[in-house]
């Protein structure tokens, strides 16, 4: 009898663990990330699961236009993860810190949007997308300031055009910008691709 | 003699304990000495038992729909919470992006290099 149930376990085991493995594609924080939240002075941290997604989006009705264009956007995704370390004096983090950040998407399924160093104080900005068959699977920030490091993880497909409805929010200008400078980095990639393929 | 005095004794006892229908006149007898209609009050305290369910079935509703409206109010309040979240999230992100937008275009005054 225990013969019998015990490959059973294994098997539901071995079905089950796959589908958690699916249903949080989040990364877990890293040891960097304890040790920057340990100096930091002020730490957000905000990870939101497509299961709180979907949570979320239920109380984002079509009544508010803010509302309902940010539930569109979120539908879809599969997690945010962000993480803003203020830090009360400069230093309290190195250019290695940074640069094992970054590593962790200079993989072949991540692009390089925007990637910018001010070399005198140090700040930089790293965006990165996640581009299968010309759309938007995932968005990668890292914003470096002297007393502030910021880290944003979009996953999922990512609408452009419901990225770009959300100009108009109060505090989320920027998101709009973003997605013009994905758009126009996918027409850059296609283009290149026609032109590698001729 | 002895035996005698309980075969005696034994016999008073049988037929003292002996079951016999009782007299068509003890009814009569007990009605007038209010002793039935005692009984027949029983069913009206009985006619309570049909409040007293009532009370406790309005009691249990009541608790049903308190705990409902509990479990209601809780999951608005999470998600509320998520709601918060999301936007806070959008938000980080949003200044970041504020961020390298006025470092780009402090870049693009000054002349300065970046990749962009």
């Amino acid at each position: 009898m225990q013969n019998r149930i015990l490959p059973l376990i294994f098997t539901a085991v071995a079905l089950t663990l796959p589908a958690l493995a699916q249903s949080d594609p989040l990364p877990p924080t890293s040891a960097l990330e304890k040790q920057l939240a340990s100096r930091a002075s002020d730490v957000t941290e905000v990870t939101l699961s497509k299961n709180m997604l979907a949570f979320a989006a239920k109380i984002m009705n079509g009544k508010d236009k803010d509302d309902a264009a940010t539930r569109q956007l979120i539908e879809g995704l599969d997690g945010i993860y962000v993480r803003d370390y203020e830090f009360d004096k400069a230093g309290e983090f190195s250019a290695e810190d940074v640069d094992q950040l970054r590593k962790q998407f200079e993989t072949a399924e991540w692009s390089s949007l925007v990637k910018e160093r001010e070399r005198k104080t140090g700040e930089s900005t790293d965006i990165m997308v996640k581009l299968v068959n010309g759309e938007s699977h995932g968005m990668f920030i890292l914003d470096v300031e002297p007393k502030e490091l910021t880290i944003v993880l979009i996953l999922g497909p990512i609408k452009m055009e419901d990225l770009g409805k959300l100009k108009g929010i109060g505090g989320l200008s920027a998101l709009g910008d973003v997605a013009i400078n994905v758009k126009e980095k996918d027409k850059e990639k296609s283009k290149d691709k026609k032109g590698g393929d001729q | 003699m002895g035996t005698e005095n309980e075969d005696e004794f034994e016999r008073e006892l049988r037929q003292a304990f002996a079951r016999r229908p009782a007299p068509p006149s003890l009814k009569r007898k007990l009605m007038e000495r209010g002793v039935l209609k005692m009984k027949r009050a029983a069913p009206a305290e009985r006619s309570f038992v049909p409040w007293q369910r009532l009370a406790a079935s309005v009691a249990i509703a009541a608790v049903l729909a308190g705990g409902i409206e509990w479990h209601s109010l809780d999951q608005r309040r999470k998600e509320e919470a998520a709601r918060e979240q999301v936007f806070l999230a959008l938000r980080i992100t949003s200044h970041a992006l504020d961020q390298m937008n006025a470092r780009l275009a402090a870049h693009h005054r000054g002349g300065q290099d970046s990749q962009y």
